[in-house]
């Protein structure tokens, strides 16, 4: 069942249109990832899935009704750029920002503290904001979005600015809030992690929808003609031959792309007559990336 | 508009404000700054009294001498030492020679003045005045009465009067102001109420321009630290500008509460001693007329200034934009304390009925005048009406405004942001 629904958003600012007809669906229970690269969209079409922003054309539908206030009392919501009142005692901040959802008391009270000690956060509840490290104002900040317990959890580049530790610390959560029954969904430009944790994926670029369904659909339809390859010795014969529709580097490994489906095991047998030694061939792999970079062409250099 | 989220902003806001060390400071610093001007301003005033005078009378005749010192003589400022005298005779003729003498005398300051009153002054009451100040009124309101009385006593000696018909003709014209009201009793009028509107339009002035540049920069500092795209997915941006103003609106009604009290307290009990002529006449209800007419003078500014704040993402662009709203406050401002002179011009009594002055203007005239009480419903109505009004169109700026970034906005943009139909 798809609990959120996107159907033709279209937004434009001063003549720009910064969302083009977008649409995608969001099941439940899900990790959904907005892929694109920056200025693609995402951010607006977040802010209109949220109500932030409304739309000039289109609508969202939340379990087929339209998004109303019920909908931002069951989310939590991160945006990319992050802001606490810095004046505010953290423990004052967070019991703010949840009373706004209409949780408040004891309970909140308790899942404040307990977060805050899994953050380690614990003795700094009566500081204020600003006297915390800027690291620790992220934590605060994941913190208050979490804490009123929502079924819907939107990040915005929920990635960008944070340290390895946090960034795990926050994929554990995200995973824990996944096997909890409830819906994820981020924004972000980096293709890996989108690639391990989502399950769908809606990609954006310049404002258009150029890619969307489950995660496992999209690669089994773009891998079954690419192989990705490590190997010792000089292919450069494959750039012009008859099997082989493009060679793209990516360093460590080369994606292969075949002009048609199950001629794989015609390019192994080329590759072992022309001498190349071959550490690693595999067949339906390939990378959010190659089918990022297939879609929006080559020119794309922020999105790894 | 208002829910639990509007509540929990304004409670936010009431948590965060009456707590904070600038509302205490504020609260106590305010009244201690207006004790201060009014002392200055005393100050300034019995300053240029004090200054020293000292004149040369000269005149062709000595009769007039004579006289015009002993009536000098008799004046508070001689007697204080503030003012002193000589005289000198001199025929008209010399007169220029002598005044030559003195010049360097004159402008070295040794001498303040020579006052020259030749017999003809006798026909004329013409007296002339040689000083390097010659415009010098607090000189002139020493002096005056007793060259007049002088030169009366003078004229009217060689006529067959009695020495109460030449004290009736000597004696100044005394005016003592009494107020007309519909009051049975008619009261004469100190100072009281000219104090307190100054007063009072003062405080007024001072809160609203002080609570508004506060809301501004709030709003910017949400704006430009972004908590304001968190607050809005749980919030409307209706109720996140209604939450605000109406938590502003209330910490500053609750200051202007705390330094109406000594004035409430004047009034129903004994416990200061005010001498009759400083006592200003008011009512009770004139105190909560008071604070009801800033509650709208509040939701109306705070309204505005919270918007302009919402377009800018800058305190120094905010500073730049926030000028036609200070105009608001001040030039009405200004028309109240004209009040003080003249408080029946056709000018007080149209602006105390125009939309945003009448904030401002109204209580001010209250206190001067009796105002039709039509009048000040109306005023009332008029606000409350634009105070609707103001808080639609700010509502929208305030949506498309507060999460704009980068871009100074032009006001033209500004403008069609209003015609936006959602």
């Amino acid at each position: 069942m798809n609990a959120l629904e996107v159907k033709s958003l279209t937004k434009r600012f001063n003549g720009l249109t910064a969302v083009d007809n977008a649409s995608f669906s969001v099941s439940e229970g899900s990790v959904f990832g907005l892929i694109g690269r920056n200025g693609a969209g995402k951010t607006t079409t977040i802010r209109m899935m949220l109500n932030i922003y409304f739309p000039d054309e289109g609508e969202v539908l939340f379990r087929g009704k339209k998004t109303e206030q019920d909908f931002k009392d069951i989310v939590g919501y991160l945006p990319e750029e992050r802001g606490l009142y810095k004046k505010m005692k953290v423990i004052d901040m967070l019991l703010f920002l949840s009373e706004l959802k209409g949780k408040k008391g004891n309970q909140v009270l308790k899942s404040a503290n307990y977060y805050l000690e899994r953050f380690e956060l614990a003795d700094r509840k009566n500081s204020k904001v600003e006297d915390l490290s800027k690291g620790n104002q992220q934590k605060i900040q994941f913190i208050g979005t979490i804490l009123h317990d929502p079924d819907f959890l939107i990040f915005d580049e929920p990635f960008s600015g944070l340290d390895p530790i946090n960034t795990n610390l926050l994929k554990e959560i995200i995973l824990e809030m996944k096997q909890k029954g409830k819906v994820v969904i981020f924004s972000t430009h980096l293709m890996e992690f989108a690639e391990k944790m989502c399950d769908s994926i809606a990609m954006i670029d310049k404002g258009k929808i150029i890619l969307n369904g489950k995660l496992n659909d999209i690669k089994a339809k773009y891998a079954s003609r690419n192989v990705s390859l490590d190997y010792q010795g000089n292919i450069s014969f494959l750039n012009n031959h008859s099997l082989v529709e493009s060679v793209e580097d990516f360093g460590n490994t080369t994606g292969i792309r075949l002009k048609n489906e199950n001629t794989d095991q015609q390019l192994l047998k080329l590759l072992i007559e022309n001498n190349i030694a071959i550490k690693k061939f595999n067949v339906d792999e390939i990378s959010l990336y190659e089918i990022f970079i297939s879609l929006a062409g080559k020119e794309v250099t922020d999105v790894q | 508009m208002f829910n639990r989220r509007t509540l929990a902003i304004i409670k936010r806001e009431l948590r965060t404000k009456l707590f904070s060390k600038s509302f205490i400071l504020m609260t106590l610093l305010v009244p201690l700054f207006m004790i201060l001007i009014f002392s200055i301003q005393y100050f300034i005033h019995s300053m240029s009294d004090e200054q020293r005078s000292d004149i040369i009378i000269v005149s062709d005749s000595d009769e007039i001498l004579n006289k015009v010192e002993n009536e000098i003589f008799q004046t508070s400022a001689f007697k204080s030492g503030d003012l002193t005298s000589r005289t000198e005779k001199s025929e008209i003729n010399n007169f220029e020679s002598k005044l030559n003498q003195l010049k360097s005398d004159l402008i070295n300051q040794r001498v303040t003045g020579v006052v020259f009153i030749p017999s003809s002054a006798l026909q004329t009451k013409e007296v002339k005045y040689y000083s390097a100040n010659p415009n010098n009124s607090t000189l002139f309101y020493k002096i005056k009465p007793s060259i007049n009385k002088a030169l009366v006593e003078i004229y009217f000696s060689g006529k067959q009067l009695t020495q109460e018909e030449i004290k009736f003709a000597r004696k100044d014209v005394d005016i003592s102001g009494f107020r007309v009201s519909s009051d049975k009793e008619v009261a004469q009028e100190g100072y009281g109420n000219r104090i307190a509107m100054v007063l009072f339009s003062f405080l007024l002035y001072m809160a609203l321009l002080f609570s508004g540049s506060m809301t501004m920069n709030a709003v910017v500092e949400e704006k430009s630290n972004k908590i304001v795209e968190v607050l809005l997915s749980s919030a409307s941006s209706t109720e996140l500008m209604a939450g605000k103003i109406l938590g502003t609106v209330i910490v500053e009604l609750i200051q202007m509460a705390i330094w109406l009290s000594p004035m409430f307290l004047l009034l129903t009990t004994s416990w200061f001693f005010i001498p009759a002529e400083f006592m200003p006449q008011m009512s009770i209800g004139y105190i909560f007329y008071f604070l009801f007419n800033y509650g709208l003078a509040l939701i109306t500014y705070v309204a505005l200034y919270a918007t302009v704040g919402a377009i800018f993402d800058n305190p120094q662009d905010a500073q730049s934009g926030v000028w036609p709203l200070m105009l608001l406050i001040m030039i009405p401002f200004f028309i109240a304390l004209g009040l003080e002179s003249n408080s029946q011009t056709s000018l007080a009594i149209i602006t105390s009925l125009l939309p945003f002055a009448s904030l401002i203007v109204m209580p001010a005239r209250i206190l001067m005048v009796e105002v039709p009480m039509w009048q000040v419903l109306l005023a009332i109505v008029i606000n409350v009406v634009v105070l609707i009004g103001i808080f639609k169109l700010a509502g929208k700026i305030y949506r498309i405004g507060i999460l704009l970034t980068g871009k100074k906005p032009k006001w033209s943009e500004v403008f069609r942001w209003l015609k936006l139909s959602n």
